[in-house]
């Protein structure tokens, strides 16, 4: 958990720019909420390794959403649900169930379908807020952790350092 | 270019090299797993695969060492499979169908032994196996002895009792409610009444015209109140009447129902010989309900195969995955195809008598998609004690509402050696030698089953071992049976899967009919006659109670004749001369 948290910080503390580290964190909501072996989330795989976006975030976020997508399937499978059997999208789904890709994405999937649309239709204002939460940390705490026991102690750390040189292969600076 | 990381999309592909050639590496193992697995929970017990190997170019699957344990017996293996091949239609696996062009089935045997338990801890998930409902007693010789009657009457309700005393009830009611009718008629104080009325009449003095017309209207008005008095009694007199007549009724029919009570105790409890027909079920039953049970135990494990729960939501048809979470919505598809279907199965089955061969097609749980039932011939031909056997039928699950399963079943010339027919000590018997036929039909329509089977059976011989001291009539029998050289068996199956009912025949009945058919008529005749003592000693007290309180109900009637004849009497007086001397009007007649 200390450990989590130390990760984070080191993140948020980086000088990475916000929008790569709140993409990453976006494109870890979708493959996590979303059932993990899915064929979009190779799309998300390709973008994330594609993009300069933050892989530490990534993975973080990735553990993250994973632990709570469990707790929403219930709710995924309502969403899902209701989006399938819309009346007006029928013939939507009719075409795109005979196509032979997106049958192996399996959208017709009451879970599948429910935690996509979901991730989706909040990819984007959740993309923009935590740009600015990113921001608005920088401005106003990130001085105050510099200082802390916690930081001070992780960056004496062997994993900094290690983390250090992954930072400048990654070069996400 | 500033968001574009170009050594990340050599990452991609070599990520998806590494998955790719791990997958082509444990994709073995996965299959081995879920087949595992999924045939485990679905047996109930251990289902295991020797190997896997999935071929890329043509697409098929090879299973070999398949070994399906029996959970009745851990120790035997139901069925054993050396290889299975199956050829896959590739494009349909894009569709996420898996569409078994053909699959062969080499070296399958029946009820090979195993070398470890293949028993699991957990409960199987499995629908038990139904309960048979007939069968469950071990044979044992009829008793000679006559039961004794007395025992019986302590342990049954006799129903002339129970009638008896229903009747008293009501004869009691209906004595309270004339007790009650009496006290609201008039009474014998009321009639003495008029008496002195019309003698005071009489002893007054009123001289002249206007004295005898004045007494003459009042001798009147008491003959008009007495005349409607006595219509009262008459009315209540004629109603008793026929109450007394429909008690009198009663009382016969009570009086006939202990002979009915005779007759039904001694169909229960003396052997007859009409009562030693059920001896086929008590000697074959248990065998023949064993077989049932387990053939229909296999079919409720296999049920899952042939349909599984469809739902509608918003008139889209949802189906939940065979993994996974959540439920698939199906839309209308060009080519409509079930999510799984084995087109034919080649089956080559290699049995201690010979081999077999059989063909099965269209082994899927969506059939109302595909539109055609499964359906299965399995035969077999010269083979070792066997002349011929022949399996078919058709898994009919296309309208799932109303499915429609049969099968046929026929054997020829089966050589049947030491088989043993019945265990019991008393009468131990076992099939020394027969050449059999037999034939089965069952038909399955939702929930009612429904199953004939016969066999004929030719050049018998049965060896019985009774014991030395066994009594005259396991001796007797013994005889008859070992003379039979036929025995034809039928047997009907009907009831449902989880409450069936056997009807079993044989020429073991009549046999044994003919054989303790004397014994048992004696012994029912000293029944009878005990028991015709035990119930006359049991019903008479009750029966005479009753009579006597028939005839409580009489003392009414002559208690309401009494009335009328009191009243009676004193209108005749009336009509003989008015207090004037004069000659009033006749209305006697009516109650003379």
């Amino acid at each position: 958990m200390l450990r989590t948290i130390a990760d984070l910080l080191r993140i948020l503390n980086s000088g990475t720019e916000p929008g790569r580290i709140s993409l990453a964190f976006c494109f870890a909501m979708v493959a996590g909420l979303t059932p993990l072996f899915s064929l979009h989330n190779l799309v998300v795989l390709l973008l994330v390794l594609l993009l300069r976006v933050n892989l530490s975030t990534f993975i973080l976020g990735l553990g993250f959403f994973s632990g709570i997508a469990y707790l929403l399937d219930p709710l995924f499978h309502r969403v899902g649900l209701a989006v399938l059997t819309a009346g007006a999208l029928e013939g939507l789904w009719t075409a795109l169930y005979n196509m032979a890709l997106l049958r192996l994405e399996k959208f017709n999937n009451s879970i599948v379908m429910g935690s996509l649309f979901f991730s989706l239709l909040i990819f984007a204002p959740l993309y923009l807020i935590a740009n600015q939460m990113i921001l608005r940390y920088r401005q106003h705490v990130l001085a105050w952790v510099q200082k802390s026991r916690i930081m001070q102690a992780f960056k004496a750390s062997r994993l900094y350092r290690l983390y250090s040189t992954y930072s400048e292969f990654e070069g996400a600076k | 270019m500033k968001w574009v990381r170009w050594k990340g999309l050599i990452a991609f592909v070599a990520v998806l090299i590494i998955v790719t050639g791990v997958w082509f590496f444990v994709v073995d193992s996965a299959i081995e797993a879920v087949i595992e697995k999924t045939g485990t929970s679905m047996v109930g017990a251990k289902v295991e695969l020797g190997g896997v190997d999935l071929s890329i170019s043509p697409l098929g699957l090879s299973l070999t060492g398949l070994q399906v344990t029996n959970p009745d017996e851990p120790m035997t293996n139901a069925v054993q499979v050396d290889r299975i091949a199956l050829s896959l239609e590739g494009a349909r696996l894009l569709l996420r169908k898996v569409i078994v062009k053909e699959m062969t089935l080499e070296g399958v045997r029946l009820n090979t032994p195993r070398n470890k338990s293949g028993a699991i801890r957990r409960p199987s998930a499995a629908t038990p196996a139904p309960q048979k409902k007939t069968a469950d007693k071990k044979f044992a010789l009829p008793s000679l002895e006559a039961p004794d009657a007395k025992e019986i009457l302590k342990k049954e309700k006799l129903q002339s009792l129970d009638q008896i005393t229903a009747l008293q009830a009501d004869l009691k009611t209906e004595k309270d409610q004339w007790r009650k009718r009496l006290a609201d008629l008039p009474d014998k104080d009321k009639l003495a009444a008029y008496n002195k009325r019309i003698k005071k009449l009489k002893s007054a003095k009123k001289g002249g015209l206007k004295g005898i017309l004045s007494g003459a209207k009042e001798i009147s008005a008491i003959r008009k109140e007495l005349r409607k008095d006595l219509d009262r009694i008459e009315t209540a007199r004629k109603e008793l009447k026929k109450d007394l007549s429909s008690f009198r009724r009663r009382i016969d029919e009570v009086t006939k129902v202990p002979q009915s009570d005779i007759q039904r105790l001694k169909e229960k409890y003396a052997l007859s010989p009409q009562g030693l027909t059920n001896v086929s079920r008590l000697v074959l039953g248990e065998k023949i309900s064993t077989w049932a049970d387990t053939a229909l135990g296999w079919y409720e494990r296999l049920r899952p195969v042939l349909e599984r729960a469809k739902e509608q939501e918003k008139a889209h048809e949802v189906v939940k995955p065979v993994r996974g979470n959540g439920v698939n919505v199906r839309f209308k598809e060009h080519e409509p195809l079930p999510d799984f279907l084995i087109r034919i199965t080649r089956v080559s089955m290699e049995m201690p008598a010979g081999s077999m061969k059989g063909r099965i097609t269209n082994i899927t749980p969506d059939q109302d998609i595909l539109g055609v039932p499964l359906a299965y011939d399995f035969s077999g031909k010269n083979l070792k004690r066997l002349r011929s056997v022949k399996l078919d039928g058709v898994l009919d699950h296309v309208d799932q509402s109303g499915p429609k399963d049969t099968a046929h079943f026929e054997v020829k010339g089966y050589q049947i050696a030491d088989f043993n027919m019945c265990d019991s000590p008393e009468l131990p018997m076992v099939l020394k030698k027969a050449t059999a036929d037999f034939k089965a039909d069952a038909a399955l329509a939702g929930e009612a089953l429904k199953a004939n089977l016969w066999a004929g059976l030719r050049s018998v011989k049965i060896s019985t071992g009774i014991k030395k001291d066994a009594g005259p009539l396991a001796k007797a029998m013994a005889s008859s049976i070992s003379d039979m050289n036929a025995l034809n068996i039928k047997a009907a199956i009907s009831g449902t899967l989880a409450d069936y009912d056997i009807d079993l025949s044989s020429d073991l009945d009549r046999v044994l009919k003919d054989a303790v058919g004397k014994q048992a008529k004696a012994q029912a005749a000293r029944f009878e006659k005990e028991l015709k003592a035990a119930i006359s000693e049991k019903v008479s007290g009750p029966l005479a109670e009753l009579k006597a309180s028939h005839g409580g109900l009489h003392a009414v009637g002559s208690e309401l004749a009494g009335r009328l004849d009191l009243g009676s009497e004193l209108l005749k007086g009336m009509e003989k001369k008015g207090p004037a001397g004069l000659k009033l009007p006749g209305i006697l007649p009516k109650f003379q």
